[in-house]
């Protein structure tokens, strides 16, 4: 049968599907970052390769979801999601955590130059190199890039809890988007802060990146630094009550 | 300074006023206002303070019952509705007998333009079914012995649709085991309908049983719709199922499509606007294109300095096809 019961459309006031009306909680106080659909509102299909499936291809399954899609309001795609072929979501996201102040141009730029400059230093590299290092040195910024990452991320993490009046680190598992959020951030902020005032954040950004691509670097010894701090507070492994 | 003095069940306000003259204020208030009257040079504006007093009792606040509207009354209003409905369309010069609520609709908004924004409180005039909620009438007769026999449940009318979709169920599984007894019984699934209506919710029900449900009322009994309509049933059984069931949108038809136009040169076209905060585009599309995108004359790969915007625009020309 169609729509499940529960997750039926949830809209009332006439069934009216529409832009969520602004809730003043607070005096004085306007909701500035919340999403302005309702929860009805489906996430837009952005892959072109969905549409130009032929329908002979598409399972039950597949025809059943697309004949749904049909009855469901969509959100508008933002500006970033193009289908470009030169788009990558985690360049994206690290673009977007860069940027300041909305300077969308000035972070992007950034991000192209450090790519610039991964590529340049590893070609050199591999021009200065013996054939059979050659085949062992990796060129494409984009897998170094996403490498070092990886490599940056943590297994486990600390959160401070309250017990007793006092704030005690307590390991705790981190979900898949955090551990990737905390990669990041630890690589810009070691960008920013431990580079000298007349270097360029392109620069310092390729020598972090190619140095957590090796598995070397501060950012390497951060994550380090953390697994060891959780390894010793595992004794306050039970103050987590989730 | 006046000294504020409050007694119970008063209360009092004062506004400053520039150049105002004192007054004493009297009432149940009290209030010891500035004396002497104010020296007023030429040229010199003085602020003084002048006190009045408003003074409220204590409201009776009654106990805030919902308003019971008879079935008399709802009748009366319907007539007067119909009576009011054949004037309206004799003052718009139009057949009464034909007259419906879009007409009605139409001429109030003609005949009392309003500009307020919250669309609620314009002037409506619908069937009083649409104004008056739904009450239940008196659920006991002059004995005191209520009339249906769930009442004592609570909830009578959720429980009398929950016995008689069950009791519907039964009935079709009684069928099937007899076809099954006969041999004639055969296995054929039903195909799964396309999407055109859902189940009604929770909101919904509770206005079609003028009742309060909680979520687990009406999940289990959502619960037995679907065990109901997942087996081979009649068309009674299809009617009740229906009635629990609304038609959904599909979002495509809502669009607009304005028909093709076209240039003096026999080829077709069509046109599209968007805006976004002062920014205002019109698009014109053209068949047998050569696959260029211009804005404003300029190619759009020249005319956007950012990568994103071109790229934004290129992919929507990859996503059409072109």
């Amino acid at each position: 049968m169609a729509a499940s019961a529960v997750t039926a459309v949830r809209g009332w006031s006439g069934l009216l599907l529409g832009v969520r009306s602004v809730v003043l909680r607070l005096p004085g106080l306007t909701q500035v970052r919340w999403s302005r659909y309702g929860p009805e509102y489906q996430d837009p299909q952005i892959d072109k390769g969905y549409y130009r499936k032929p329908l002979a291809a598409l399972t039950e399954e597949e025809k059943y979801e697309r004949e749904l899609r049909k009855t469901q309001v969509i959100k508008a795609a933002p500006a970033t999601r193009t289908s470009s072929v030169f788009e990558d979501p985690v360049i994206s996201k690290f673009t977007n955590m860069m940027m300041k102040g909305g300077n969308k141009i000035l972070a992007r730029s950034l991000m192209t130059q450090t790519l610039e400059a991964v590529k340049r230093k590893q070609f050199e590299k591999y021009h200065a190199a013996s054939p059979e290092e050659q085949a062992t040195i990796e060129r494409n910024p984009y897998t170094i890039f996403h490498q070092a990452l990886k490599n940056c991320e943590p297994v486990i993490g600390l959160v401070s809890i309250l017990k007793g009046g006092h704030f005690y680190q307590v390991p705790v598992p981190l979900a898949d988007r955090r551990r990737r959020f905390l990669a990041m951030k630890w690589m810009i902020t070691e960008c920013r802060e431990k580079k000298h005032r007349r270097m360029l954040m392109p620069e310092k950004l390729s020598q972090e990146l190619l140095e957590a691509f090796h598995n070397r670097g501060p950012v390497i010894k951060r994550k380090h630094d953390t697994h060891k701090m959780a390894e010793a507070n595992r004794a306050l492994a039970h103050y987590r009550w989730w | 300074m006046a000294a504020l003095r409050v007694s119970c069940g008063a209360a009092a306000s004062y506004r400053l006023f520039l150049g105002g003259r004192v007054s004493f204020a009297r009432g149940q208030g009290l209030w010891k206002a500035a004396a002497a009257k104010p020296q007023r040079s030429p040229g010199c504006q003085i602020l003084r303070l002048r006190h009045t007093t408003v003074v409220t009792t204590r409201k009776n606040v009654a106990v805030l019952r919902r308003e019971t509207y008879t079935v008399d009354f709802i009748k009366k209003q319907i007539e007067e509705f119909n009576i009011g409905k054949r004037h309206l369309a004799n003052m718009m010069g139009e057949d009464p007998e034909t007259f419906t609520q879009e007409d009605i609709d139409r001429a109030i908004a003609y005949l009392f333009p309003s500009g307020l924004f919250e669309k609620r409180a314009r002037p409506i005039m619908k069937h009083p079914e649409e104004i008056f909620p739904k009450q239940r009438a008196i659920q006991w007769g002059e004995d005191g012995r209520p009339f249906h026999f769930l009442f004592y449940t609570g909830k009578q009318s959720y429980y009398s649709l929950m016995h008689e979709a069950y009791g519907k169920l039964l009935d079709v599984e009684n069928r099937q085991d007899q076809l099954r007894a006969k041999g004639l019984f055969s296995e054929k699934t039903k195909a799964k309908d396309p999407i055109g209506s859902r189940w009604l919710i929770k909101e919904e029900l509770e206005e079609m049983l003028v009742e309060k449900l909680s979520d687990q009322d009406y999940a289990q009994f959502i619960r037995l719709l679907e065990r109901l309509s997942a087996l081979p049933c009649d068309a009674a059984e299809e009617e009740f199922v229906g009635r629990f069931r609304r038609s959904v949108t599909i979002q495509s038809k809502k669009q607009l499509i304005e028909p093709l136009q076209y240039d003096e040169k026999g080829v077709a076209f069509s046109t599209g606007q968007g805006n976004r905060k002062t920014a205002k585009a019109k698009v014109a599309v053209y068949d047998h294109g050569s696959g260029r995108i211009e804005v404003n004359g300029v190619d759009y790969l020249l005319y956007f300095p950012v990568t994103q915007d071109r790229a934004s625009v290129g992919s929507q020309r990859i996503r059409v096809g072109i």
